[in-house]
């Protein structure tokens, strides 16, 4: 099959005053053309992680493990004048804090067409731009500073300046996350018809499993550094397998039944370390067994989406790899 | 009508902005005719779209901004005479990235309130500050961290705390879970329940997760272009939805 | 029920060789030459450095020597201690007058910030008004009221300066003063005082820091260019603009005359250009950076 990004066992470590600490642990995913992709996580996951992973924009001290392969092109092994290349020609990025990715020295319209320059976009007019994120009266908006501007005016203006370069991926970090409620499904809309019209494929990170649910064509859940569930939407969140997945949907107050109590996943999130063992979630499992502790699970397929878990909710014949594994 | 155990009561509310100058200018009608009302330990949840005037609604009942006609009352009297007891009416508000001062301590930030009612320093209400955060599930030395060292979870937790230590009458929840991952949701929303039983608060829950809403209201109120089109006991609404725009929302979701 | 922090930020255990260490060597370079450059205001003329700057000590424009390290002016003075005079000057004026912008842009930014609308308007009315002006022009309009002199010079940076640092710390009090610890203050009943310093002031407090370093090295400028015009510091005094005034006239016969005050200023504006940009990259971080 043909993926525009192939992530292949990636790992990433920080080495902070504190110690080492590990944001992804051998996380797996691919994209093809075309495709929108949620990636689902709960902070601290690693999906942020991921996100910048594709076009290699961690911070400096980040040790980077395993292979990115993005159009082809082995991301992690690229020459800095050909990442550049690949950024501005293939990737797109829409930020989390819209307002905090503008230099509020700078009027919309002249930092739109700073950030144009070079780029596919280059002859794009900015009005004209902004009028395909439905924004009413572009040319009284270019004239305005970042400060004079809503949170989901900004967010748009993101969008249109990236979209402009039309870019294969586009990597979508919790976008809506800094907008008021009411914003957030109009953008959300925004981007994944913008997307549809270039061909663009999508990697949408949020914790938003309804959000997901409804624009997303596959979802890949992560949970500890690794993604965990990988298949089709309505595959991973109607019908889970990871116990993971299954407990996150029960938490969602949409599946909550009337006149009982919303089961919360009991703990929190683990902190990671390189080469630990066992399964990640195994502390917070109902389904835990000893084995869950000491083994790290396989990558299984069950019901047509990839599992990791030793043991997923419905039982599947067990490959022999995962048993000579344990 | 009026009962004394309604902790807030609108009625008849407009509020009406104005924006630009001269042909920019616009008019907007965030509010028409808005009559509702919040019993003691009830919680009235507040749901509509984008632009419904949900958030307006919330910023009226909480004194942020004066209704341009209508009444608000808050335990019989005038808002704004209540206004004056602070720490009488508290809000948990939207993002629990931006709703703790990331350059206060926690203990400073859930002291703050009750600091502003004495006049006193922060510190000297260290003890109710730490008997407040074990209420709400946490540690009670987090007094002592910054915002940046605690998960999304554990803000929100805080903030419910600095709402709750003044042991209002009413509290607004202006989309207090949206932006929260979905299983500290499920914690959270589980927490507003038990608080609420265990204070008898009162308190408007705004939001556009209808799901969320279904959980911990009692009523629901929807709001439409400014006005609420239909109230209704949870259990009935979500099960016969009498508006047309109600049953719009229900199918949305 | 507990959960664990995972994305929180480390922080330095001694603050002081944390923030030291996490400086780059360009950074701590042009920090050490601005230390040198205030070192030699201050303790040159306590310690008599080059003796009188004022003195006609030897030839008319002799080139440097050991005698005269950086040679003499047109009347015979010794360069060194004209110099070094110049410096202190030129650091004094500009320093008071950042300090009186810092204050005036912070107190003016956070109440426009924390009002909004109308208020706001006018703040940052005002400083349009005044950023239209170019900064020489300003300047010599005020010296023709006050008259030319140090005061002149003062005025002069502190209008020119306060309306972009204005406006930037205006910008940044705007987004703190529509987060949600505000509202929540406010809705708790918090003193509309005690919000602007106990939440905005601190949060603000980086951006205020950063305009701070810009606008010194704007004052620096600006009293250069005062002082080049007549506008500005008058002799018997000295500074730096005055100096490359004086070395413009016998460029061809006396290079060094120029040379000297020319190259200090601009190390001084590079040196603190540079700080201010480390300052906003850790105050202000825009993009991650790349492996």
């Amino acid at each position: 099959m043909n993926h525009l990004l192939r992530v292949d066992g990636a790992t990433v470590d920080y080495t902070t005053r504190h110690g080492a600490t590990r944001a992804l642990d051998g996380a797996n995913l691919t994209i093809a053309p075309g495709e929108r992709v949620g990636l689902v996580g709960e902070s601290g996951s690693g999906k942020s992680t991921l996100g910048l992973l594709v076009g290699r924009l961690l911070p400096a001290g980040a040790r980077v493990g395993g292979t990115i392969t993005v159009d082809g092109r082995d991301v992690l092994s690229l020459r800095p004048g050909d990442l550049r290349a690949l950024r501005r020609e293939v990737l797109g990025f829409v930020p989390q804090d819209p307002v905090g990715a503008l230099d509020p020295t700078l009027r919309v319209g002249r930092q739109m067409r700073l950030a144009l320059r070079g780029s596919a976009g280059e002859d794009g007019n900015p009005a004209d731009l902004l009028e395909r994120v439905r924004i009413d009266r572009p040319d009284r908006v270019l004239r305005l500073y970042p400060h004079e501007i809503s949170g989901g005016m900004a967010q748009r203006i993101v969008i249109a300046t990236v979209m402009a370069a039309a870019p294969r991926l586009l990597v979508a970090d919790e976008p809506t996350a800094a907008l008021d409620a009411q914003s957030r499904e109009e953008v959300t809309g925004l981007v994944m018809d913008l997307a549809e019209s270039e061909g663009t494929s999508v990697l949408w990170l949020s914790h938003d499993l309804r959000a997901v649910g409804r624009w997303c064509d596959r979802t890949a859940v992560m949970y500890g550094g690794r993604v965990v569930e990988d298949g089709s939407t309505r595959a991973v969140l109607d019908d889970p397998r990871h116990p993971y997945t299954r407990a996150l949907s029960r938490s969602d107050p949409a599946h909550a039944v009337p006149g009982r109590r919303l089961p919360a996943i009991v703990g929190g999130p683990p902190t990671l370390v390189a080469g630990a063992p066992g399964c990640a979630f195994a502390p917070r499992c109902p389904r835990a067994v000893a084995d869950c502790e000491g083994h790290r699970p396989l990558p299984l397929t069950v019901d047509g989406r990839t599992v990791l878990c030793l043991r997923p909710e419905t039982e599947t014949t067990v490959p022999s790899d995962v048993k000579a594994a344990s | 009508m009026s009962t004394p155990e309604n902790v807030v009561e609108l009625r008849d509310v407009d509020a009406v902005f104005t924006s630009g100058r001269g042909r920019a200018r616009r008019v907007l009608r965030a509010m028409r005719g808005v009559d509702l009302h919040v019993a003691a330990g009830e919680t009235l949840g507040l749901v509509g779209e984008s632009g419904s005037g949900k958030s307006t609604t919330g910023a009226v009942a909480l004194g942020l901004r004066r209704p341009t006609s209508g009444t608000v009352t808050f335990l019989g009297e005038p808002l704004r005479r209540a206004r004056r007891r602070p720490g009488a009416i508290q809000a948990v508000l939207q993002n629990p990235h931006w709703s703790l001062n990331p350059r206060l301590r926690v203990g400073a930030t859930v002291a703050e309130p009750l600091a502003a009612r004495d006049g006193r320093s922060p510190n000297a209400h260290r003890d109710a500050v730490r008997r407040m955060l074990e209420q709400v599930g946490l540690p009670p030395d987090l007094d002592a961290r910054h915002p940046h060292e605690l998960s999304g979870g554990q803000r929100q937790r805080v903030a419910i705390a600095r709402a709750l230590i003044t042991e209002p009458r009413f509290i607004v929840f202006d989309e207090a879970v949206s932006a929260l991952d979905v299983s500290v949701q499920a914690q959270i929303l589980n927490l507003i329940r038990d608080l609420q039983e265990l204070h008898g608060f009162g308190s408007l829950f705004i939001s556009h997760d209808l799901a969320a809403v279904r959980y911990v209201a009692h009523r629901v109120a929807v709001m439409l272009r400014g006005e609420i089109v239909e109230t209704a006991p949870t259990s009935v609404f979500y099960d016969v939805p009498r508006h047309p725009y109600s049953r719009r929302l229900l199918e949305a979701t | 029920m507990k959960d664990t922090a995972t994305e929180s930020t480390t922080r330095p255990r001694n603050p002081v060789r944390g923030a030291l260490a996490s400086f780059d060597a360009l950074t701590l370079t042009c920090a050490g030459v601005l230390a040198l450059l205030t070192l030699a205001a201050v303790a040159g003329p306590l310690a008599g450095v080059g003796g009188d700057p004022t003195a006609i000590v030897g030839p008319r424009l002799a080139p440097p020597s050991a005698e005269y390290p950086l040679g003499t002016d047109s009347l015979g003075r010794s360069l060194l201690p004209r110099v070094i005079e110049g410096v202190g000057t030129t650091l004094v004026v500009s320093a008071v007058a950042v300090l009186c912008t810092a204050v005036i842009s912070t107190a003016g930014g956070i109440v426009a910030g924390y009002h909004g609308g109308a208020v706001n308007g006018v703040v940052m009315r005002i400083g349009d008004v005044l950023y239209a002006f170019p900064a020489i022009i300003l300047a010599i309009l005020v010296a023709s009221v006050v008259g030319p002199g140090r005061t002149a010079a003062l005025v002069s940076i502190v209008l020119v300066t306060v309306p972009l640092m204005t406006r930037m710390v205006g910008a940044a009090a705007r987004l703190v003063c529509v987060r949600d610890y505000v509202t929540a203050a406010r809705i708790s009943g918090v003193s509309a005082p005690r919000i602007m310093v106990r939440h905005v002031l601190t949060n603000v407090s980086g951006t205020v820091a950063v305009q701070t370093t810009y606008a010194l090295s704007v004052a620096i400028l600006v009293e250069g260019g005062l002082s080049f015009l007549g506008y500005g510091v008058q002799l018997p005094a000295s500074s730096l603009g005055l100096l490359i005034q004086e070395g413009t006239v016998y460029m061809v016969k006396a290079p060094w005359a120029l040379l000297a005050p020319s190259v200090i200023l601009v190390l001084a504006i590079v040196a603190i250009n540079v700080i201010g940009d480390s300052l906003r990259d850790r105050f202000e971080p825009r993009k991650a950076r790349s492996l």
